[in-house]
């Protein structure tokens, strides 16, 4: 191949059920080899995105590929080279745990014996003698977990994986993941636990009402976002409000704090610097800033 | 109203809002055939005489008598007119209480919605209460519905209103059941088999002692609706004895729901192997996983029906040889001929039965896509072409094989070969057309799939009362089983089959042509 192509490509997605529209022209990129955090309110559309991605829905409008093939006309060849967990696992419940991870490995083509399922039963500390009925939701979880991370693939995607794992296994999953990325394979993460994608994504999509609101590395996202700067000054406080870029601005005696744009940041400090600074500090937002804010806030 | 009862009531409002459908259907459907069977067998047999040769001719006939019951009262219009419902429809009473108990009880727990329930401020016993209310105020529905009805078309009064007690005793005779059955297992599934694997024993109990053994009919109570004898000379004293029944065996459940934990089962759950078989490796090989336990059952069933069945075929000839019944019998073509015209009912009767089974395959299909598990299987590399086959050819060809079985075990009972056989896989193409309607509805949106009962009901329904109300042919032949030849009483007409067949193929391609298009989920 000539061009490395993305390993998803979303563009202008589209998707109505008979009258709500999921998804409102969405964009994803994933890229090969990335892990790619994928985040949104609940009913933002990551879901439907995610079963349009598998082939299960079918688009209204626009085009999105994997592995540069149709999900919709493709699924089948596509399915041989990905591995899924689903938010929400669903295990027959007369099949033993064991029978559910080899079934679904070898409805991808792989021998269960030739994989790293029982080092992974193990780590994950599941009994695989187990049905489907008895376990708890956590477990039905690790069942989907075992057999997605059993044998090297070349995308996983997961749908919050973690939902229902206690911390010790969130852990694992975080071991697990990491190995895999290690190893090349592309990673769409949908989650809702931001430690979990702060740690371990190279870069982020954030919807809202099917519609990408941004997209890009966690650092260029927060160099979109305002600082909270603080300082301290000699003289008479300016009149800081009035700058391009400034806002929220609080004066307290000669303490005087604001959240700044980017761009007003040049301003700012040349205010600061003929009033006489003292001290300054200057905070990126915090994630949970950074996500409530484009959750939040219209596109 | 004691703690433990707390909430009753209002779950019991939320059942019935859950059932707003399946409850009127059921009911609607029952009530139509008790009234339509009154209605038409009045102007039939419009003289006592005449009345008391078809009542006679009836009782000599056991396949008759095992199927339907006796008729004690020969020149009775009552029991002539609600013969086929006095015992055979009873069980689709008892059936609505096992699938309403079971569907708010161990279905509930099973998917965890019962400890969302529980959690509240609910009583322990109140999810239970309000099932077995529920099954216990559709059955009073039914039976005032089934009175009302046969007044109206002109049966006596006090006959009408006890054999709809009958009906509404039945009905609660199913939820005790069901309430013991569910306390058994965790697995819904297994929960439902146990029930109706009762039910049908006891049914099966009954046809033995109707035709051989009188007091065997006494110890069930499907023998009861008979010997109640509701339209001359009642017992009205044995209304009592369903009741008592149903209130012994939910009192066992109720104390057995006491013993065990929410979710769990009495008996225990087994564990299961670490490493699936190299067999389970598709979707073929997982549909068929599923439905093959239930086939083994199912096989073993219908095996046993249809020896039974088959055995009663040939004692007719002596059974019959009486003065009334010999004309009759000559005026029908001979022993011979009646003997295979009771063949060909009773593959009628059991390949109804037997589409059930396909139906099921189709709705445990829906299940699983609701569910989530179609999703997870077409998340690798099983295409959608892959799954449809899978689940068709659960449905299609256990539905033949079990025709085969029904075929060879009735040819057995009889001692006769190619009739039976041929009789029950003439059937075949029928139930195949209904098994194609089923896909079809699963493959224009899962939630339909459940509708391919109604059409089945819908069909035997036609075919039960559509004679009696000498509704148009074309209407008639709406159902696929109509156009069924009546092999071996009459020639083996492969032009029908034929078109079933073409019907049905086309039904399972509109099916994948519509699942390969459609959303799943």
């Amino acid at each position: 191949m000539a061009v490395v192509s993305s390993t998803i490509e979303v563009r202008d997605l589209v998707k109505t059920f008979s009258s709500a529209r999921a998804l409102d022209g969405l964009d994803l990129e994933v890229a090969p080899g990335e892990v790619h955090g994928f985040l949104g309110p609940n009913g933002a559309g990551k879901s439907t995105t995610i079963r349009i991605l598998l082939g299960l829905l079918r688009s209204t409008d626009g085009t999105a590929t994997v592995f540069g093939l149709d999900p919709w006309r493709d699924s089948t060849d596509i399915h041989r080279r990905l591995a899924y967990v689903p938010g929400d696992v669903s295990v027959w419940p007369n099949l033993s745990g064991g029978e559910t991870i080899d079934l679904l490995l070898r409805m991808r083509d792989l021998d269960p014996r030739a994989t790293d399922r029982d080092r992974l039963l193990e780590r994950f500390e599941l009994d695989p003698t187990k049905k489907g009925r008895a376990y708890s939701k956590g477990n039905r979880q690790k069942v989907a977990l075992v057999a997605a991370f059993a044998a090297p693939t070349d995308l996983l995607i997961l749908d919050e994986p973690t939902s229902g794992l206690d911390p010790l296994m969130e852990q694992v999953f975080n071991e697990c993941l990491a190995e895999h990325k290690a190893a090349g394979t592309t990673v769409l993460l949908s989650s809702h636990i931001l430690s979990e994608v702060e740690r371990l994504a190279d870069r982020v999509t954030i919807i809202r009402r099917g519609r990408t609101v941004e997209t890009g590395s966690l650092a260029e996202l927060r160099h979109l976002r305002r600082n909270r700067v603080r300082a301290e000054v000699s003289g008479p406080v300016p009149d800081l409000a009035a700058l391009d870029g400034v806002h929220d601005v609080v004066v307290d005696g000669r303490v005087v704090s604001a959240s700044v744009d980017p761009a007003g940041l040049p301003p700012l400090l040349g205010a600061l610097h003929h009033a006489g600074v003292v001290s300054l500090t200057s905070s990126p937002p915090t994630l949970e800033e950074l996500f409530l804010d484009a959750y939040r806030s219209s596109p | 109203m004691s703690d433990r009862l707390r909430g009753t009531g209002l779950l019991l409002r939320f059942a019935l809002r859950r059932d707003r459908i399946l409850l009127p259907t059921w009911i609607g459907l029952l009530t139509a055939t008790v009234v339509a069977s009154a209605a038409a067998t009045g102007p039939l047999y419009a003289t006592t005489a005449e009345r008391v040769a078809a009542a006679e001719a009836l009782n000599a006939s056991p396949a008759i008598v095992a199927l339907y019951g006796p008729i004690l009262d020969t020149s009775s219009l009552g029991e002539l007119s609600m013969t086929k419902m006095t015992v055979l429809y009873a069980v689709f009473v008892a059936f609505m209480s096992v699938v309403v108990v079971r569907r708010h009880t161990r279905v509930e727990e099973e998917t965890g919605r019962a400890e969302l329930v529980g959690a509240t401020a609910v009583g322990v016993d109140a999810p239970l209460a309000a099932a077995v209310a529920e099954a216990a105020l559709a059955s009073v529905v039914l039976g005032v519905l089934v009175a009302a009805g046969n007044i109206a078309s002109g049966l006596p009064v006090t006959g009408s209103v006890l054999f709809a007690a009958s009906w509404t005793g039945i009905g609660l005779v199913g939820a005790g059941i069901t309430v013991l059955a569910a306390q058994l297992s965790s697995s819904a599934r297994t929960v439902g088999f146990a029930a109706s694997g009762t039910i049908g024993v006891l049914y099966l109990l009954r046809a033995i002692g109707d035709t051989s053994a009188d007091w065997l009919s006494w110890l069930t109570p499907f023998g009861w609706g008979t010997r109640l004898s509701a339209w001359s000379e009642p017992r009205t004293w044995l209304l009592l004895a369903y009741p008592l029944l149903a209130g012994a065996l939910a009192a066992g459940g109720v104390a057995l729901r006491r013993r065990r934990d929410l979710g769990a089962g009495i008996l225990p759950d087994r564990a299961g192997p670490a490493e699936g078989a190299p067999r389970l490796r598709d979707a073929l090989a997982l549909v068929w996983r599923q439905q093959g336990t239930a086939l083994v059952g199912w096989t073993a069933g219908i095996g046993v029906m249809g020896v039974l069945m088959g055995s009663i075929v040939p004692n007719i000839g002596d059974l019959l040889d009486t003065e009334t019944t010999r004309p009759i019998i000559e005026a029908m073509g001979g022993i011979g001929a009646l003997q295979d015209s009771l063949v060909f009912a009773l593959a009628s009767v059991i390949a109804v039965v037997i589409t059930c089974f396909g139906i099921s395959a189709v709705t445990r299909a829906a299940g699983d896509e609701h569910d989530g598990r179609t999703e997870t299987v077409l998340a690798t590399a099983t295409s959608r072409a892959g799954l449809l086959v899978a689940v068709s050819s659960a449905a299609i060809l256990g539905s033949t094989w079990l025709l085969l079985v029904s075929g060879t075990a009735t040819a057995i009972g009889w001692g006769r070969g190619l009739g039976a056989v041929g009789a029950a896989l003439a059937q075949a193409p029928a139930v195949w057309v209904v098994l194609g309607v089923a896909l079809l509805l699963l493959s224009v949106r899962s939630r339909w799939a459940v509708a391919g009962w109604a059409v089945l009901a819908a069909f035997v329904t036609l075919g039960q009362v559509g004679a009696g109300l000498e509704l148009p042919g074309w209407v008639l032949g709406v159902s696929p089983f109509h156009h069924v030849p009546k092999y071996p009483s009459e020639a083996f007409d492969w032009r029908p089959e034929l078109v079933l067949t073409v019907l049905a193929a086309a039904l399972v391609s509109l099916a994948w042509w519509r699942y390969r298009a459609r959303d799943i989920g």
